[in-house]
């Protein structure tokens, strides 16, 4: 137990803390003084200040519309008693954003509003439409991120016990008054986490803003990576990443020790069993669905669009069906769809484990430091791709660790980047299961060693799964943090669809979209079968688990 | 119904009926041609086993659910497709409902904001429920740091600050525990006294019903088996389900003997027992089941005297006022009661005793009443 602890800890000094520190050093100090050179350079350039503000009113924003959308459908979703198979289509409609490689909406909002856009200027005859600005960004960022609101507020709405606005109803109020006294005020924590999940992935978001935002609209995570790669300003980006750091911290002390208690407790004896009321009077239900069809609409759409611009010549300009776009990245492409697949490969499983080994220790083990271990274990998942890429960048540059170029500091950088999404879903699952059953089986006696691979061990499958999925997924769609590691000897996807996009080869860059895609939802299906193999009771659904 | 209340209300439930669909069994009803009476200012009961029906017809009466077919009436006026926001009751539930965001004094006044009232005459009434239910000095406390018992007052004054043309209860002492259980339940009752509003109140719980009750009705799959004062139901069950809901019985098979002015001699137990209770129709030589309440049967350990059975105990169980035992006559096993007077006086187990009933103590139902 000491020595797996020991090992976590050397870990987490090198993949976390070493990183960071080295990060906050290469700012601070120059030929070995101590200097606000770099911070002072860009608090007083107006322009990287402007990139502050327009970063904090795009999160802001973006957090508004995603988190109004996403209640917009777990209300309907959880109150609207819809059929089965209508709220199946609405998670998979739903999922798709979650999933995707992150330029799919950017991609096919060109596509519909760009110069030669199918609904600017083929369908309203606009010309010289200019789709690059806040407003597209804000779109586009809005139906990526909403699914996070949706997955955060669904079980926050179906919590609320029936009665209460039963209750209400009895007392005399009419169904808006229910919604508006009752429903809505017992909202207002899930509200406020998911609008600061948003706010945090808005703010770090990189992709969108890169394709879409302009000129007109710097903002920070893009500002830092066109210093460091335009410029081989490497000071100044970190300087500029660091600006991003203090609403990032804000956000996730306000989400993790402020918002997480301000849940109102609804566990009740009845109720489950309980058909609710018809809470929704048909009118509004009519209304709610038919805007939820409507976004929903939207995001079909856009996918729709994305494979069909993989199989024409050039989608605005040529609609004559062709493969050729597959062909150029099963060619030219492959070495990038082959690295990424190795990272993803290595990454999952060891990200996985990590996640499920650091998750028990903290929680079922006494080890030293516990506690700090799991505060340490977020700091890569709680910052901005940015600030984790650029510090990789300035820590494994120079000895004592060189690593770059190689594959295993981009696999290091997802394994620290999101396998704390198995801690999360472990630490969980192991609060849920009672001590109890562990001492049961020791009771029947069975050695440490046997009741961990008897008992615990299936009990925790889930999360195991879970942080499998989740590195996965995201060693296929994730760039804001990888983009400063790729090399020429490992690449990645994504990155080529950026190189793809900047060259306005377009179709190649919606195949590998598409193939993404595919690839994450077959990855997804098997997943979930191997769940269902184990037979893991009480499993969390995967989709819950890309919320945070 | 000490008080009289001239604005309470009668409740007619008109056979009415309510179907789910059921994972397993396809479509089930849940209350099958419910029909009642609730008589203005009455404490009616509906009591039954988990899945009788008994909340889901309450829950029409409150206008949670709507009734596949028949009518709700209340004072004449036909209220079925009246939404619950119109009917005015006042609904308390098993788990409370009490709104988590909004402290005892909001919760208190949302039915009376709803309705317009003035600030100051929210505040006088709501003072005086909180005060009728002995709560005054929470206004500022929320659910969350209320005992049960407190949150069970505060749904009590929430639904009765109102002025309720109806009360309605769905099992609201399940989650108390015991003591508290028999207190809540008369302040309930002594509550509803006072304000004599028509009341409809669900339990499975046989004492409680009996405690609070003016007439209960049993409910069993879904219709309502038999409807009367807690005596009538306890002393003259009309069916074997009845009679094994409502307290504890020891069911014997038997078969009339003869039949003289309404008396009967019933050969059961290898003897011949006198019921005063014959059900009519009944017929010499028909099969019956006497219904026998474990206080009606007289132990006695001199067992000299004619009218006694002989019996021998199997074992007892000493619970403090009484003790119970299990006895064996004539191949029966049967459950009787004693009441200790002091030390001692209890009947050591294997020991031969004499056994007898007082006529009006068993009740007969026809052998296929179920």
């Amino acid at each position: 137990m000491t020595f797996s602890a020991l090992a976590l800890w050397a870990l987490l000094a090198i993949f976390v803390v070493y990183p960071l520190a080295m990060l906050l050093a290469r700012m601070v100090v120059d030929h070995g003084a101590l200097t606000t050179g770099a911070i002072a350079k860009v608090l007083s350039d107006r322009h990287q200040i402007r990139a502050f503000w327009n970063s904090l009113l795009l999160a802001s924003v973006v957090g508004v519309v995603g988190t109004s959308l996403g209640f917009l459908f777990a209300f309907a979703a959880s109150r609207c008693r819809l059929p089965r198979p209508l709220l199946t289509a609405i998670d998979a409609a739903v999922l798709l954003p979650l999933v995707s490689p992150p330029f799919t909406t950017a991609i096919a909002m060109i596509f519909s509003f760009g110069p030669r856009g199918l609904i600017t200027y083929d369908l309203l005859g606009i010309k010289g439409y200019t789709v690059y600005g806040f407003t597209s960004t804000l779109l586009s960022e809005a139906l990526t991120y909403f699914p996070i609101a949706y997955l955060t507020l669904r079980p926050v709405i179906s919590a609320i016990d029936s009665n209460i606005e039963a209750m209400a109803l009895s007392l005399g109020a009419s169904r808006w008054r229910v919604f508006r006294t009752t429903t809505l005020p017992l909202c207002i924590p899930g509200l406020a986490n998911a609008f600061l999940l948003l706010f945090a992935a808005s703010l770090a978001d990189f992709a969108t803003p890169l394709i879409l935002a302009g000129n007109s609209f710097p903002v920070l995570p893009t500002q830092a990576f066109l210093q460091i790669t335009g410029l081989f300003d490497l000071r100044g980006g970190a300087a500029l990443s660091f600006m991003l750091l203090l609403p990032a911290l804000i956000v996730f002390l306000l989400q993790r020790y402020w918002v997480s208690r301000r849940y109102y407790v609804t566990v009740t004896g009845k109720g489950a069993g309980q058909t609710p009321f018809d809470s929704v009077a048909p009118g509004a239900r009519a209304t709610l669905l038919a805007a939820c069809a409507l976004i929903a609409l939207v995001i079909v759409y856009f996918y729709a669009l994305l494979l069909y611009a993989s199989l024409v010549v050039a989608l605005g300009a040529n609609h004559a069906p062709t493969l050729q776009h597959y062909r150029t990245i099963f060619t030219d492409g492959l070495k990038a769809i082959r690295d990424t697949l190795i990272i993803a490969g290595f990454a999952m499983p060891l990200g996985g484990l990590y996640g499920v080994v650091l998750g028990y220790l903290v929680t079922r083990k006494r080890i030293p430091g516990g506690r700090s271990m799991e505060a340490v274990s977020m700091i890569n998942y709680a910052l901005p791709g940015t600030i984790v890429g650029i510090a990789y960048l300035i820590a494994f540059n120079e000895p004592p660790l060189v690593l770059t170029g190689t594959a295993l500091i981009i696999i290091a950088c997802y394994i620290f980047r999101y396998g704390p999404t198995g801690i999360r879903a472990t630490v969980a699952l192991l609060q849920q299961i009672d001590k109890s059953l562990e001492e049961a089986s020791q009771g029947l006696g069975a050695g440490s060693a046997t009741t961990f691979r008897r008992v615990t061990l299936p009990l925790i499958l889930p999360a195991f799964f879970a942080g499998l999925g989740v590195v996965f997924i995201r060693s296929m769609t994730a760039i804001s943090a990888t983009i400063f590691l790729v090399s020429i000897s490992w690449t990645l996807i994504t990155v080529k669809i950026l190189e793809n996009i900047t060259e306005l080869s377009l179709g190649p860059a919606a195949a590998f979209s598409v193939l993404v895609v595919v690839i994450v939802f077959v990855v997804i299906a098997l997943i979930g079968l191997a769940l269902r193999r184990f037979r893991a009771v009480g499993a969390v659904p995967m989709t819950s688990l890309l919320g945070g | 119904m000490t008080t009289v209340n001239p604005s309470a209300i009668r409740v007619h439930v008109d056979g009415v009926s309510k179907r789910f669909a059921h994972r397993v069994k396809g479509e089930i009803y849940a209350a099958r041609d419910v029909r009642l009476e609730v008589r203005p200012g009455e404490f009616l009961t509906l009591l039954g086993p988990s899945g009788c029906g008994k909340t889901t017809t309450l829950r029409m009466i409150a206008g949670f659910e709507t009734p596949d077919a028949g009518r709700i009436r209340f004072d004449g006026q036909d209220i079925t497709d009246m939404p619950a926001n119109q009917r005015n009751i006042g609904f308390v539930f098993q788990n409370y409902a009490l709104f988590p965001h909004l402290p005892v004094f909001e919760n208190v006044a949302y039915g009376l904001r709803v309705r317009g009232l003035a600030g100051a005459a929210i505040e006088e009434r709501v003072g005086e429920v909180l005060a009728l239910v002995g709560l005054a000095g929470y206004e500022h406390q929320f659910s969350g740091q209320l005992s049960g018992g407190e949150q069970q007052r505060v749904a009590l004054a929430r639904a009765i600050v109102i002025r309720p043309r109806v009360l309605l209860f769905d099992e609201p002492l399940s989650n108390l525990d015991a003591k508290l259980r028999v207190q809540m339940r008369q302040e309930i009752r002594d509550l509803q006294s006072r304000l004599a509003i028509t009341t409809v109140y669900v339990t499975h719980d046989q004492e409680e019903a009996m405690a609070v009750s003016d007439r209960i009705a049993v409910m069993n799959q879904g219709r309502v088996v038999q409807e009367g004062t807690a005596q009538d139901l306890y002393h003259r069950p009309a069916s074997q389900f009845v009679a094994q809901f409502v307290g504890r019985v020891n069911l014997l098979p038997g078969r009339i003997l003869d039949i003289v002015d309404g008396t009967g001699r019933i050969a059961a137990l290898g003897s011949m027992i006198v019921a005063r209770s014959i059900p009519p129709g009944s017929a010499v030589g028909d099969a019956v089941r006497l219904i026998v309440r474990p206080e009606a049967i007289e132990v006695v350990r001199d067992r000299g005297g004619s009218e006694t059975l002989l019996a021998t105990v199997l074992s007892h169980a000493f619970l403090g006022e009484k003790t119970e035992y299990v006895i064996r006559c004539a191949d029966e096993l049967l459950q009787a009661v004693r009441y200790n007077a002091g030390m001692g006086g209890i009947i050591p187990d294997g020991e031969t005793v004499g056994l007898r009933f007082a006529d009006d103590a068993v009740t007969v139902l026809p052998e296929h009443a179920s």
